[in-house]
């Protein structure tokens, strides 16, 4: 099965030369979704026959099938597939999400007339091109398919492209991740120079790892990881997340929450076999999705656009993979146990699933009642049944209250992080930091809930329920998020499974039993104060968004207003870089202006001056007098056989 | 037999003559006059290394004086051409002063 799975981006990808080339009336229903629908079913099952083959054992790294594309020297660079089970789980979240807001995109983009059509084209590139990065086998191609889900993004970040908001969210989002993919391939670039390969293959064995000097793999892992932070939106570079709402809410469903942003987790979870021989790499790692974690999480407190909440809540969730990672390098070296990366990678799935239903909730209400700002909706509930319980499954699973989905994962990922703290006593420091994170995430989750849903309207207008072809992928979301944490217990369990695919840095470690995992989780005093939290945080909001009249002027003043101007205001740091691009970039660019009107203008005009010159004062030889011309072409060739005949056989 | 050197000396007196009138010369047809007599210091060469050839090998070779027999073919044609513009230029100019015969400058 698995020598087919280079077919699962190739029926995206014919999907979206269909929807782009063929003639207008061709489309059919809504400009081409059907196109999308059918190539995007087609990558779902063979995907889930891939996975298949994978649970039972199969995976496709050694002697993966190449097709080569080009040679340069000794080096040729080629395409491949490799498939182990981090790679089945990334084609289980994209194809899935990927399938579902294809379908729900039939209803909401109804009212969009002529724009559909780019809009299906982009998203089945972008998930053809998905494709092609998870089952890539060596970073160039991976880098190639990273750089065109960027350029995708872009493209449907500014499907609005005559609001020039949107113009500029997508500029920014491409600008800013550039600046990590540049970090990325400098990271390649090491690891070529002392490995000479780029397959994960030759890169991943125990010679590679010997061939890199310690320093110059600290630098590489962390550049890599660089990589990881421009596209998962990590601090310091998240900002670009936020702005890239301005796009239609399905293209934040699935690519700024369930999938793009998950390369730089994949990324980081597919170098493992690199990071844990730089632990400080590691250690960085952590710390960046830690500080990401609660900072992300802050600003979503004070959030007033329901998607803002969103993204920000995205970066937080992020920031927990991403830290959930770094610990779980650790305890791959010191405790040779795959916990962490079992677990990040196991929060990447649940997420992409409850956060896509989030997103494509929002985008129900929004799609119902035209705007995005929570302060002037309220009282929902009652008039979108299904919309309000799905998302009420979504804001309960990432709250992680058990037994959804979220609950599990995150349980797990603090679990991590807490033994690693065994190890650097750093991790509890940042432990602290993902408790906190999950309190607040409780907090603003069922902020957003309750300002959109429940209590009386704010404002004037006339929702309605969304039509079938909305509400139906919600519900599968729905249900994906509630049962999608007992993966954790089913067949080998998660753990069991994810740990084959880094077995080889493992050095015999015991395999627990599924009962060991459940009696871990609920005898941890750690999974009740994680819970405990979670549940504060929902009674307060419910206190604080509930309660009729409440006094929340409390919140703007004094100290209390200081800090939410602040947090209104993304902590400045979006001012930060937008006042650096003014400032620093521009007047760099001033000095560059002058250099270039000056010294280069000047060099070129020079150039032509004395170009022109010279040709001025030698035209005038042609006079125009025949004879003058006949008797230097006399004296030229008089010259010429004097110095043939008599100069030249004197020097030989 | 005559020596070679005379003949060269002869056909080099020819050509140098002929170059000087090209070059000094204001009128027109006395410049293409001069022309005829510059090619035919070389059709004196072209024959007379051809006569030496055939002696000094003693094969009877006479593919120079053929080649002399061409040139003087084409110095007919060339002549009516330069003849030819000659006179238009001097319908146009009145002149056939070549000092003054200038516009091609620039």
């Amino acid at each position: 099965m698995l020598e087919y799975a280079w077919l699962i981006p190739v029926f995206p990808f014919v999907a979206f030369l269909l929807i782009a080339l063929l003639p207008k009336r061709t489309l059919w229903w809504e400009s081409g979704a059907v196109y999308a629908i059918a190539g995007t079913l087609c990558s779902l099952v063979l995907s889930m026959l891939v996975v298949w083959s994978v649970l039972n054992g199969e995976t496709l790294t050694t002697d993966t099938p190449k097709f080569k594309w080009l040679e340069v020297g000794d080096f040729s660079l080629e395409f491949g597939v490799w498939i182990d089970q981090l790679t089945a789980l990334m084609l289980v979240v994209v194809s899935i999400v990927g399938t579902l807001v294809v379908v729900y995109s039939g209803g909401y983009m109804r009212e969009e007339g002529e724009g559909r059509r780019r809009y299906y084209a982009e998203i089945t590139l972008f998930i053809s091109v998905m494709f092609g990065l998870v089952i890539s086998d060596n970073y160039l191609q991976m880098f190639i398919f990273w750089e065109l889900v960027g350029l995708c993004s872009y493209l449907l970040i500014g499907f609005w492209y005559e609001k020039p908001s949107a113009a500029s969210a997508a500029k920014r989002a491409f600008i800013v991740t550039r600046v990590g993919d540049i970090m990325f391939m400098a990271g390649i670039i090491i690891l070529f120079k002392y490995v000479g390969s780029l397959d994960f293959e030759t890169l991943f064995s125990e010679s590679a790892a010997v061939a890199v000097p310690t320093d110059m793999m600290i630098l590489a892992t962390a550049l890599i990881f660089g990589g990881a932070i421009g596209k998962s939106a990590q601090f310091p570079l998240h900002e670009w997340l936020p702005d890239a709402m301005e796009g239609p809410t399905t293209v934040s469903a699935l690519i700024h929450a369930a999938t793009m942003v998950k390369a730089g987790v994949y990324l980081v979870a597919r170098s493992y076999p690199l990071l844990i021989h730089a632990p400080e790499s590691l250690l960085f790692v952590a710390v960046i999705g830690g500080v990401t974690a609660i900072l992300a999480a802050t600003v979503a407190l004070a959030a007033n656009d329901i998607k803002r909440v969103l993204a920000y809540s995205t970066i937080s969730q992020l920031g927990y993979m991403i830290l959930g990672l770094g610990a779980g390098g650790y305890l791959v070296i010191y405790a040779n146990s795959p916990g962490g990366y079992a677990a990040a990678t196991f929060h990447l799935m649940n997420h992409a699933f409850f956060k896509a239903l989030l997103f494509l909730c929002a985008g129900s209400v929004i799609h119902a009642i035209g705007t995005n700002d929570m302060r002037l909706m309220g009282g929902l509930g009652k008039k979108m049944k299904i919309t309000s319980l799905t998302m009420l499954i979504g804001a309960l699973a990432i709250s992680g209250i058990p037994p959804f989905s979220g609950f599990w994962s995150k349980d797990e990922v603090l679990a991590a992080v807490w033994h690693a703290g065994e190890f650097d006593s750093v991790f509890f420091l940042l432990w602290l930091m993902g408790i906190v994170t999950a309190f607040m995430t409780a907090f603003y989750m069922f902020r957003m809930w309750f300002m959109t849903f429940a209590g009386e309207p704010r404002s004037e207008y006339h929702a309605h329920e969304s039509p079938r072809i909305m509400t139906v992928p919600l519900m599968i979301l729905a249900g994906l998020a509630m049962t999608s944490g007992f993966v954790l217990f089913i067949g080998d369990g998660f753990k069991g499974f994810m740990e084959s695919s880094i077995e080889g840095l493992l050095h015999g470690a015991e395999h627990e039993s599924l009962v060991d995992i459940a009696a871990e989780i609920f005898t941890d005093p750690l999974t009740y104060v994680s819970l405990t939290l979670a549940v504060v945080g929902i009674m307060l909001a419910r206190k604080i968004y509930l309660t009729p009249g409440f006094d929340r002027s409390m919140f703007s003043r004094g100290f209390n207003g200081k800090l939410q101007r602040a947090l209104e205001n993304r902590w400045y740091i979006s001012k930060f870089y937008d006042d650096f691009a003014v400032k620093v970039v521009y007047g760099l660019s001033l000095i560059a202006d002058k250099f270039d009107r000056y010294v280069i203008d000047g060099l070129v005009n020079g150039f032509a001056f004395l170009g022109g010159n010279t040709g001025n004062f030698i035209r005038r030889l042609q006079d125009g007098n025949v004879q003058r011309y006949a008797s230097l072409i006399l004296v030229g060739i008089c010259l010429l056989l004097i110095l043939v005949l008599y100069i030249l056989p004197w020097g030989g | 037999m005559i020596p070679i050197e005379y003949w060269l000396i002869f056909s080099s007196l020819l050509f140098v003559i002929g170059a000087y009138g090209v070059v000094s010369r204001k009128n027109a047809i006395v410049v293409l006059m001069c022309i005829e007599i510059m090619l035919n210091a070389a059709n004196i060469n072209l024959v007379m290394f051809s006569s030496y050839h055939s002696v000094l090998h003693t094969v009877p070779d006479a593919t120079g004086q053929v080649f002399a027999l061409f040139s003087i073919a084409i110095a007919a044609a060339e002549v009516a051409v330069g003849l030819a513009i000659i006179l238009s230029v001097y319908r146009r100019y009145q002149t056939i002063d070549v000092d003054k015969i200038n516009i091609l400058r620039w």
